[in-house]
């Protein structure tokens, strides 16, 4: 299957505003990450689920006027998905990016994701090629896989999908909410602890209290 | 005008308008090309020019033969999102004027790790290593399973996305402790 020009002019303006929200969002920067998992910055968890909520609605409205078709997404398979995610989040608290986060990283300048990273990616990758056909990996990618291991969240649970798609957004909404109600679990943690280390070490003063306060 | 120019050159937006363009590339990457953008794949792809002549003595896996195939061997539509990324990122930075040549990241990693530029390397390749190998177990990464198959209401991506908040919680529960 050969890519015609509109074909690749899609996927570059796709990637293009992939990339543009990406920057802007700040995912490309090793803090953003890193602190979404110490639940001190949930700026990854706002953008992720707020895509998601927009995406969701986008998509399943789109189909149900017969405009799209759903592309087969990765099979299921109860083990290989949760232990997979479980090795990636890994790395990714570790690095602080993720495959496409640090395509997006690169474009900031910073070598460390353009070097250590890429090299990382092609070295993983070849070492999971190597094993595909190890017993480990094969159960893995099979284990816990239903019979009808494509199908998504309406056909199994046999409910109408725009509404399905229409009660998850709504979930995610109120959880939006939430979240941005929510003050992070301790705002800039540890540029707090810095800051407390330096007063402490006399090389800061420290903010004269307010009389009163 | 002025405004709009004022936008496109801010550093950061708020997470909720950045999501709202993340939301559209998956409506029309689905609509206009019936495709679900991933980035992990491309990076199998690259590895193949390597790994399908280390992997050709056993005819069985054809991870880097017919799963996988070199980018030598073409380029496919994932390829050219994943330049997308690149050019997009580019655009904004360089709009911004945030573009700086840096080894290591700028803020607060040399407050956990100290300042060695080789540690931060080492780290950043092993996390490269191991985060390749779990998109592979999962199959996909944040992209192309997570989002991919949260907006399409697949069952992969709500077991995925758990595993990564758990597992990186312990990781950075550990690499940060007392400034946790």
């Amino acid at each position: 299957m050969t890519l015609t020009i509109p074909d690749i002019l899609i996927a570059l303006g796709v990637g293009f505003i992939f990339g543009w929200v990406l920057d802007k969002g700040g995912l490309n920067r090793y803090y953003k990450i890193a602190n979404v998992f110490r639940f001190t910055d949930l700026t990854v968890l706002r953008f992720m689920m707020t895509g998601m909520l927009v995406g969701m609605v986008g998509i399943y409205t789109l189909r149900h006027f017969g405009l799209l078709n759903l592309t087969a997404v990765t099979a299921t398979a109860l083990a290989g998905n949760f232990i997979g995610g479980a090795v990636f989040g890994v790395g990714m608290a570790l690095s602080g990016f993720c495959p496409g986060t640090c395509i997006a990283g690169i474009a900031r300048g910073q070598l460390d994701y353009l070097i250590p990273g890429l090299l990382g990616f092609l070295t993983g990758g070849l070492i999971f090629g190597a094993l595909y056909r190890t017993d480990l990996i094969q159960w893995l990618i099979t284990a816990g896989r239903p019979e009808l291991a494509y199908a998504k969240l309406p056909e199994i649970l046999g409910v109408e999908p725009l509404l399905l798609a229409f009660v998850f957004s709504e979930a995610i909404l109120i959880f939006l909410y939430v979240l941005a109600r929510t003050q992070a679990r301790r705002p800039d943690g540890l540029e707090k602890v810095v800051e407390q280390e330096r007063v402490l070490a006399g090389l800061e003063e420290s903010q004269p209290q307010a009389v009163g306060d | 005008m002025r405004w709009l120019l004022r936008q496109l050159e801010k550093d950061l937006w708020s997470p909720e308008v950045a999501g709202i363009g993340l939301g559209l590339v998956y409506v029309l990457a689905l609509w206009l090309a019936n495709r679900s953008p991933g980035a992990s794949g491309t990076f199998f792809n690259v590895a193949a020019v390597v790994g399908k002549p280390l992997t050709a003595g056993d005819p069985a896996n054809q991870f880097f033969v017919s799963m996988f195939p070199p980018v030598t061997e073409g380029l496919g539509w994932q390829f050219w999102m994943v330049a997308g990324i690149f050019f997009g990122a580019l655009a904004s930075v360089l709009i911004g004027r945030h573009f700086k040549l840096t080894w290591m990241p700028v803020e607060q990693w040399k407050d956990v790790f100290g300042g060695a530029v080789w540690k931060r390397w080492v780290i950043a390749f092993i996390g490269g290593v191991i985060l390749q190998i779990g998109a592979g177990i999962a199959g996909g990464c944040t992209s192309g399973l997570a989002l991919a198959g949260g907006v399409q209401l697949s069952p992969a991506a709500f077991l995925f996305i758990p595993g990564i908040f758990i597992s990186g919680a312990v990781v950075q529960l550990l690499v940060y402790r007392n400034k946790y």
